[in-house]
């Protein structure tokens, strides 16, 4: 074969057109004054010798391999002699068993290690030519653009399912169900021990993308080596005993030793691990070192969802106990009196606010309640509710006379806002309930500041309670309202705070809710149970605010009800509401 | 006489207690039924909970005032709770956690759900009526939960709903949402992405089933790129002054009423944006007709002529010429309304 063959060939399907000695001229001339650095003509100058095109060709990228009629390999040039050793000329080309090339189909193909590109040009008279690539480095590239890709998006996902603070169990949960499949198929995470005991959540690959997650506990000395080192913030690189030590934990369902690749990271914490990660798979997958960084990577996010979780719940520990001693206590089952309590805190995650009610049983078979509104809002009002109803507790043993006890109050609490230069004040409606022997109930009242109270009477009608006086908590001997009421069986008190009265809605979303629409919202409803009225209370408030923010809202009423003409066995029999405790909260 | 042993037969003398706000004598029944051995999730669903739908209805058709229904609904609550103390379950799955949507009240079919989960044996805890959603929020992030039931039983609530459930999710805790708001169907759940449940045994079948409680399809709320919903919020308080203004002027009747009265009509003018809102939220105008067939029924019982609806939908309609959605549910609304102003003439 020689160079006039080569630049005879014609590769035939009429795309390429070979330059020819008579065409060259043509192109020169169209462009003469095209300077040569810009653009080098293919085609010689004219008077030059024509090109060597075996030379040329032999300097593609492609190798060429030639193939006759009858499917015999006329040439193979270098590239190609290098690519496909097994290529002879003179043999015919489906004998050299190269993958794609034999059977004559096009496309790519890895031989020898090399990924290549093979595509097949018809020449004229029924040969044919294969240019064959070699694509393994720019494939290499795409691959790992690619894998780059997925495990940024892959982290992505973690960080943003992982990036609201959970609850640490929840923290664990979705850790371990992140991991698999992009993982591993068995991912594991062991919280670091807590009074000896470790607590391990564990997803596992099922048929569909979805996978199980089940957890459980050890005790810290039954922790497999592996596990327990990774806790003190170690890997362990000792891969082979490691597969043991997990399926001898019973960690690895459907995985065996011998098949499986693992690999252990701690979760680094603030000072110690917070946990470990054990990641395991078939060992048709081992883990190489980009996997590793990715489990690393992994790892790191997974652990700062922990610590943040874990960091909540301590503090959301400590926010409880007290935020619990700050709500308030549902009134005590008195004789003769139905109780409704409703309370919705302005801060919708807070259970606790700057309003509050509350009852002591008299020994006399009386009872002193209250309802009440400190000046602020939040913690701080809450704490200094909280400091109220302390005095109210103590003072109530002492004095049950309701205008004198509220006296005895606005006293201890100029003393303690003084002291501490608070400046503190609040409003408040404070009442003895006696029962009459007819069933009805009286109240005596003292209002310190606060809103009238309401009285539903059994008529139908809505009165308001004239009751006036100074705020509590501002001025030594304050003027003290006071006011008796009647209720007869069937009645019923309401006393509610600004939080009512003051809300904001309507059409524009500023006007004042106001008595007369609270007077309204109540007509009718007096033979309403006390509760369902606080709720009806609560509801015509917060329909009216839409969603609007609010003040504190607390309202308490008392009914009338008499020693009941029925028997109160079933009274016993009706325990508070299952999880009343919780039921509290949700007032909040 | 002997005392019924069957819900069906213990369902009327029921109805009495709760028509006579009788607490005693409705407990004595279901009680009465759980010594007469029917389990107590029957006693719950058989006879609480269509007596709770046959109180709804009678205050619809206005035989019941509203502090009727909820003194029957306060008792409802007490039979609840006395059914669930004579059961005692002995807890032993994990915790689940059920709650209203933040401004929905409608607290005894989530209750009833809650009583159903206890009973299986699940750890319930119930947080009650209209739960803002930070205050969820901040449970789950104390509480770890196994999932989370959310009741709405109005369709007015949804883009709230939609709120809740993503604040769930961002919690990762699964969510079932159940309550006649989502659709007779569920279709309006499917369409924020949750997984809903018909009915208190559903509810639970459900939540037993965790890859089921994670396979959830993602919400399809792409139309709400054209911004109407957001448009017609933000005009919320427009709209209903020029609605007012619109009314008074054809209907010099209306330029007398009472403080209360004005309140009332505000409110109605209010919910019917508020439930074209919600319409446009999940891009199903048979929400508003369905609402203003039933606002119709509500103010036919109660002596006020569906036509002034009529004039109020037109007057929105007019307003909101520009926005295609809107006027279509407009539309649909108002046929809605001729059909059931005929049904309820004749």
């Amino acid at each position: 074969m020689t160079a006039a063959d080569v630049r005879d060939w014609d590769p035939g399907d009429g795309r390429i057109s070979t330059p020819s000695g008579t065409r060259a001229p043509a192109r020169s001339a169209a462009a003469p004054a095209r300077p040569a650095a810009a653009r080098p003509p293919l085609a010689p100058d004219r008077g030059q010798p024509p090109p060597d095109w075996s030379e040329v060709v032999e300097h593609f990228r492609e190798g060429l391999v030639v193939c006759d009629a009858d499917g015999v390999v006329r040439h193979v040039s270098p590239v190609a002699e290098r690519l496909l050793p097994e290529v002879v000329p003179g043999e015919l080309l489906a004998a050299a068993g190269v993958p794609g090339l034999s059977d004559g189909s096009a496309g790519d193909l890895t031989h020898r290690g090399r990924r290549l590109t093979a595509r097949r040009v018809s020449l004229s008279g029924a040969r044919c030519c294969w240019y064959v690539e070699d694509v393994t480095e720019s494939v290499s590239r795409a691959d790992a653009l690619l894998a780059e890709r997925a495990r940024s998006a892959f982290l992505a996902a973690v960080g943003d399912k992982l990036g609201n603070p959970l609850h640490p169990d929840r923290a664990a949960a979705a850790a371990v169900r992140l991991a698999v499949p992009t993982l591993a198929e068995v991912a594991v995470l062991v919280l670091a021990p807590r009074s000896g005991r470790a607590r391990w959540w564990r997803a596992a690959r099922s048929d569909d993308e979805a996978p199980t997650v089940d957890s459980g506990v050890l005790a810290s000395a039954d922790l497999p080596a592996a596990v327990a080192d990774g806790l003190t913030g170690v890997e362990p690189h000792a891969v082979d005993w490691l597969v043991k030590q997990a399926v001898d934990a019973g960690w690895l369902p459907g995985l065996t030793g011998a098949e499986s690749a693992a690999r252990v990271v701690p979760l680094p914490g603030g000072d110690a691990p917070v946990g470990v990660l054990l990641v395991a798979r078939r060992a048709t997958r081992w883990y190489d070192e980009d996997d590793v960084a990715l489990i690393r990577a992994f790892a790191a996010r997974a652990a700062a969802a922990l610590t943040t979780a874990l960091l909540y719940r301590d503090q959301a520990e400590v926010a409880d106990t007290l935020q619990t001693s700050l709500v308030p206590v549902e009134p005590a089952e008195t004789a003769g009196v139905q109780w409704g309590t409703a309370y919705r805190p302005a801060q919708a995650g807070l259970r606790i606010g700057g309003d509050f009610y509350g009852s002591h049983r008299l020994p006399d078979g009386g009872t002193v309640f209250f309802l009440g509104d400190v000046s602020g809002k939040g913690v701080e009002a809450a704490v200094f509710t909280g400091q109220l109803r302390q005095c109210l507790q103590a003072l109530h043993r002492v004095e049950s006379h309701p205008a004198r006890l509220l006296r005895l109050l606005n006293d201890a609490l100029l003393e303690t806002t003084q002291a501490h230069g608070q400046g503190r004040f609040a409003t408040i409606v404070l009442g003895v309930a006696r029962p009459d022997r007819d069933g009805g109930i009286t109240l005596t009242m003292a209002g310190g500041g606060h809103l009238p109270p309401l009285v539903l009477r059994a008529s139908g009608e809505v009165e308001s309670v004239p009751l006036r006086g100074m705020l509590i908590g501002v001025v030594p001997d304050p003027r003290v309202g006071e006011v008796t009421v009647r209720l007869a069986p069937g009645e019923t008190c309401l006393l509610y705070s600004d939080g009512v009265t003051e809300a904001r809605g309507g059409r524009r979303g500023d006007e004042q809710f106001g008595p007369e629409r609270l007077v309204t919202a109540v007509t009718g409803c007096q033979r309403m149970p006390a509760p369902a009225l606080a709720e009806r209370v609560e509801q015509v408030t917060c329909d009216w605010l839409a969603h609007g923010d609010h003040d504190d809202i607390a309202v308490l009423a008392l009914r009338a009800v008499g020693p009941s003409g029925r028997p109160s066995r079933h009274l016993h029999s009706v325990p508070p509401p299952a999880g009343s405790d919780e039921q509290i909260e949700t007032r909040a | 006489m002997t005392a019924p042993a069957t819900a069906a037969d213990a369902y009327p003398g029921y109805l009495d207690c709760l028509a006579d706000a009788d607490e005693y004598a409705a407990i004595d029944v279901a009680l009465g039924l759980l010594d007469a051995g029917l389990p107590a999730e029957r006693v719950l669903l058989d006879l609480v909970a269509p007596a709770q739908a046959e109180v709804g209805e009678r205050w619809a058709r206005n035989e019941w005032s509203v502090a009727q229904e909820h003194a029957a609904t306060h008792i409802s609550e007490r039979v609840v709770a006395a059914v669930a103390a004579h059961a005692r379950p002995q807890p032993t799955g994990g915790r689940v956690v059920v709650a209203c949507m933040d401004g929905e009240w409608h607290a005894l079919p989530p209750r009833l759900v809650a009583e159903v989960l206890r009973l299986r044996g699940w750890q319930v805890t119930f947080l009650g009526a209209s739960v803002p959603a930070a205050h969820l929020v901040s449970y789950l992030r104390r509480h770890d939960a196994h999932a989370v039931a959310l009741a709405c039983a109005l369709p007015v609530r949804l883009p709230h709903a939609h709120r809740m459930i993503e604040a769930c999710r961002r919690s990762d805790v699964p969510v079932v949402v159940g309550g006649r708001g989502f659709g007779a169907d569920g279709r309006w759940a499917r369409r924020l992405g949750a997984a809903w449940a018909p009915d208190a045994p559903s509810a639970a079948e459900l939540i037993a089933d965790e890859r089921a409680l994670h396979r959830v399809p993602p919400a399809q709320l792409a139309h709400l790129a054209d911004d109407e919903y957001a448009s017609l919020v933000r005009r919320r308080g427009d709209l209903i002054d020029s609605a007012l203004a619109d009314l008074r002027e054809r209907v010099p009747a209306t330029r007398a009423y009472t403080a209360a009265q004005l309140d009332s009509t505000v409110s109605d003018l209010g919910h019917i944006v508020d439930f074209l809102a919600a319409a446009l939220y999940v891009d199903d105008a048979s929400l508003f007709t369905n609402f203003v067939g039933w606002l119709v029924g509500i103010l036919t019982s109660r002596g006020v002529p569906a036509a002034a609806v009529d004039l109020s939908l037109r007057h929105f309609a007019g307003v909101l010429r520009d926005f295609p959605r809107v006027v279509h549910a407009l539309a649909q609304g108002r046929a809605a309304l001729l059909a059931a102003d005929g049904r309820t003439a004749a």
